[in-house]
């Protein structure tokens, strides 16, 4: 069976083979937005960005979270840099916070679930995934298949042209859609937004050089560039 | 020369002026972040380097007192990933590793139950490929 919220500014599904899903998955992500939302003036991340709070005030759940963002600037060449965004981790949390509810699924016993959280994915067990076609919206450019996946896509027909290269300040050209494969789903998240980031040129040759992530990266010429062992079906 | 270069403009890490006001009351703070571009500099056989510093400004106004703080909080070096001689060879090695297709439609699998890439916002999810598959009570 699966529920269907909105939750974060998003349609979030989780999906369970067998059984309900828990109350706790839903409770979980009302508790990510009520402390990392951007749209909420009392957040914890809405306080910090007005310089009302301080970054060594913070819970250890927003200091975990910010770290990690550290980290995947330095990562992906200042490709993903939450500063260019006034401080907005929104980029990392949506896929982490699905990370941290797939943890509470598996520690409430469940051996095959999806979530997909606004075309953010994480599964567990064997599920097909079809990827959207950048173009077409109601079409499958491809699909992918595979165990235990996270799989995050980074495309400029999301949020209209929401993604901008943090270095210029301007829209990435040349590439439709990237998406990334791996473990977990806030990495491959920030994975695939810096590539898209980088555009056509960038992003092929960065995301060969990825360790445990895979990636296809669709170019606005038509050609689809893909890693290896990217789970196509 | 990058390295240089980056420890040369961190060293201006922050700016203080005027020195806090312990005055009692409502205070408000103005925080914005603003990005400060640098003049091109050689850097030996690799070309040109420019350095992007991004500061963050904060503002503190108690009574008529302002407290200006200014932190670098990011230092960005716009020479990635194809402007130098090295960067370019190595995307000329990793690209071949590419698997190389053409953009098409594939036919609609019926084991599909999760659509990825999908549009985030409510209105686009009850037109979605994915609302359609759940509607269809497949899972």
């Amino acid at each position: 069976m699966h529920r269907v919220e909105h939750v974060m500014g998003m349609p979030i599904v989780v999906a369970v083979r067998d059984g309900d899903v828990p109350d706790a998955v839903f409770d979980w992500f009302r508790h990510v937005d009520a402390t990392f939302s951007t749209f909420k003036a009392d957040s914890e991340i809405s306080r910090l960005r007005r310089g009302e709070l301080a970054r060594a005030d913070a819970s250890n759940e927003v200091q975990r979270v910010l770290a990690r963002c550290d980290e995947l600037r330095k990562e992906t060449a200042g490709f993903f840099d939450i500063d260019a965004v006034d401080g907005d981790p929104s980029g990392y949390v949506k896929g982490w916070s699905v990370d941290e509810a797939a943890a509470i699924l598996d520690r409430a016993g469940f051996e095959e679930y999806g979530i997909n959280a606004g075309g953010d994915i994480r599964t567990r067990g064997r599920w097909t995934i079809g990827i959207q076609h950048p173009l077409e919206p109601q079409e499958i450019a491809q699909v992918v298949e595979g165990d235990d996946l996270a799989v995050a896509t980074s495309g400029a027909y999301e949020r209209g042209d929401h993604v901008r290269d943090p270095h210029t300040d301007e829209a990435p050209s040349g590439v439709l859609s990237v998406t990334i494969t791996g473990p977990d789903l806030g990495t491959a998240d920030a994975y695939a937004t810096a590539a898209f980031a980088m555009g056509g040129r960038g992003a092929p040759g960065w995301t060969a050089r990825l360790r445990g992530y895979e990636a296809m990266t669709i170019l606005s010429d038509g050609r689809v560039l893909s890693t290896p062992h990217f789970p196509s079906a | 020369m990058r390295k240089r270069l980056i420890a040369a403009v961190a060293g201006l890490a922050t700016i203080v002026l005027p020195a806090a006001n312990a005055v009692a009351g409502t205070a408000k703070t103005i925080v914005t972040t603003k990005r400060v571009t640098g003049p091109q500099a050689v850097a030996g056989p690799f070309g040109y380097v420019e350095v992007i510093l991004v500061v963050k400004k904060t503002a503190r106004i108690v009574g008529t007192h302002t407290t200006v703080t200014r932190k670098i909080t990011n230092v960005l070096v716009p020479i990635f990933p194809n402007h130098t001689s090295r960067s370019i060879f190595i995307n000329q090695q990793a690209v071949p590793l590419l698997t190389n297709e053409v953009l098409t439609m594939t036919k609609f699998n019926p084991n599909i139950e999760l659509v990825g890439g999908a549009t985030a916002t409510s209105y686009a999810f009850a037109q979605s490929l994915q609302a359609a598959i759940l509607h269809a009570k497949k899972i």
